[in-house]
């Protein structure tokens, strides 16, 4: 039995722009095509290697911009890794950004047309399933008005729904759960329990430590790049828990005034 | 024995799923170019009470313009002008309006090449086929131009396909070129603006062809729109097969290796639109 992820020696680097950098062809010009301004790179992702079994969860925690999203992109599939390889088996389902692709113009019976074509479904099966995605969502009496007049909690219930629906067996989903209410993100939650039961494997970027520790088998944390621990999840959480309150007390400690 | 029947029927299985999964492919491109190019439709048309009327609107009113123009006021002498300049009009517009908006169109569906599997490569395609629509939409107002200016149906109409799908790959091409260059620069849309004007004029949309002086005439014909005007005109005003068709087959050859190597450079390079836009 393989893996349904392996991740292995994953790198990835930003540049980080000079303010000179050319941003049209007559600034090109003037600087002669020098390719100033270029030389500065940081890695966003730095020799990352793991794999998960087919079936379990996964937790991505760590601070903002240690890489999380870029890790969840690079398994999906958008962008190309620098060094390293990413081997997925398996059909993708995904909730990466908060816009998901979504028209403002276009109706919300429409944008799911597009959307579930995009996800990966022929339209024949977006209209299969169509009613199912909406009464998930529970925007039934709302989806033939444009998107513009939907709410963010609106959207992301109708992205999360369209992403169920392709039947994945791998979902990534970054931290857009939080912006719907309480009890759609309840519903969400008992949704991805069902996937898991099913035997979807699933990797799952938030920073609510309980609901990690109620879902996720496993735990990864990205610190700057680099992935600092892997392994179940209350052992990771509680390292990460304890890094974070150490740092917190650093920061405020070196602070004078807060001295006594 | 009983392993090499085993292997075989092992290999006839992955042979049966890789065709699945490419005929799946192939239903899953066709669907997302349908509903892409359905998307721009409907975004076009939203929110105006003139809806597809719009797509004549800009033509019709050039024709207007132009037609008074080169009629009255600088008079051409060119035999049934309102259907030789409508003509002329809606094969500019298919090209022109395909261009300027493959040119951003990376950068306006950001979102869309983010999500994992999406063939970023189908956004320029789905533009040139937006406008292929535009045109396909406006082409029975065209024919009602050339009935009233009394222009014959023969059976040369049969080659208007070919020279249709001519256009159709060499605007493709041009807009992948276009489309990679503006992720980098973005004001390849205002220089694209500028040269787009000049075609303009070099292209034989209000005046013919042979209007350009014989020594001209070599570097006239390095525009390939130029080419393709003739062909439409000799089909619809003359009814009769393009001249030379020699011209038109280099035409298309060159259209062909323009697109593999546009096409393939776009491939190349897409990965890090992600990070540029």
């Amino acid at each position: 039995m393989g893996h349904a992820i392996v991740v292995r020696g994953l790198s990835k680097q930003f540049r980080r722009y000079h303010p000179d950098r050319p941003r049209t062809l007559q600034e090109a010009c003037l600087h002669g095509f020098r390719r100033r301004g270029l030389t500065e790179h940081f890695w966003a992702l730095h020799d990352v290697s793991f794999s998960i079994a087919p079936g379990r969860m996964v937790g991505v925690i760590g601070a903002n911009g240690a890489g999380k999203s870029t890790l969840l992109r690079l398994i999906g599939g958008v962008g190309r890794p620098d060094a390293g390889h990413v081997e997925v088996r398996g059909r993708i389902g995904a909730l990466l950004s908060l816009g998901a692709g979504f028209h403002h113009d276009l109706t919300g019976r429409e944008n799911v047309y597009v959307n579930g074509v995009i996800t990966g479904l022929t339209r024949r099966e977006v209209a299969q399933r169509f009613d199912a995605i909406v009464a998930f969502a529970e925007l039934q009496e709302f989806i033939d008005n444009p998107m513009r007049t939907y709410s963010t909690g609106m959207q992301i219930r109708l992205a999360f729904a369209i992403a169920v629906h392709v039947e994945p067996e791998i979902l990534l989903i970054d931290e857009v759960l939080s912006v719907g209410d309480m009890a759609f993100g309840r519903k969400c939650i008992e949704r991805i329990a069902q996937f898991k039961a099913q035997g979807c494997t699933i990797i799952l970027v938030s920073h609510g430590m309980t609901l990690l520790g109620e879902l996720c088998d496993e735990a990864l944390w990205l610190h700057t790049g680099r992935l600092a621990a892997y392994g179940p999840t209350d052992v990771v959480v509680s390292q990460y828990v304890a890094a974070v309150d150490a740092e917190t007390q650093q920061s405020t400690a070196a602070a004078p005034q807060q001295q006594q | 024995m009983t392993v090499s029947l085993l292997a075989r029927s092992f290999r006839s299985t992955a042979i049966a799923a890789g065709v699945l999964s490419r005929a799946h492919r192939v239903g899953y491109v066709r669907d997302l170019l349908f509903v892409l190019v359905s998307r721009d439709m409907k975004l076009r048309y939203k929110r105006s009470i003139l809806g597809i009327l719009w797509t004549l609107l800009n033509p019709l009113a050039q024709l207007l313009t132009l037609s008074f123009m080169f009629r009255t006021v600088l008079p051409l002498d060119i035999p049934r002008y309102t259907s030789f300049l409508f003509c002329g009009l809606l094969v500019w517009t298919w090209f022109q309006a395909s261009l300027s908006q493959a040119t951003v169109t990376i950068v306006e569906n950001s979102e869309l090449i983010k999500r994992p599997g999406f063939p970023t490569a189908i956004l320029p395609t789905v533009t040139v086929t937006s406008h292929l629509v535009h045109f396909l939409i406006a082409l029975p107002v065209l024919w009602l131009f050339l009935v009233l200016d009394g222009s014959r149906v023969t059976s040369a109409m049969l080659a208007l396909p070919l020279v249709m799908a001519l256009q159709f790959i060499w605007t493709l091409s041009l807009a992948y070129l276009l489309a990679t260059f503006y992720v980098t620069f973005r004001d390849t849309q205002y220089l694209l603006g500028v040269v787009l004007q000049l075609l303009f004029y070099l292209t034989p949309v209000f005046y013919d062809a042979s209007a350009i002086p014989a020594r001209y005439q070599l570097l006239y014909g390095l525009n390939p729109m130029v080419h393709l005007l003739n062909a439409y005109r000799a089909i619809l005003l003359r009814g009769e097969l393009p001249e030379p068709l020699w011209s038109l087959l280099v035409l298309g050859l060159l259209a062909i290796g323009l697109l593999i190597f546009s096409y393939g450079h776009f491939t190349r390079v897409s990965y890090r639109f992600v990070e540029e836009v």
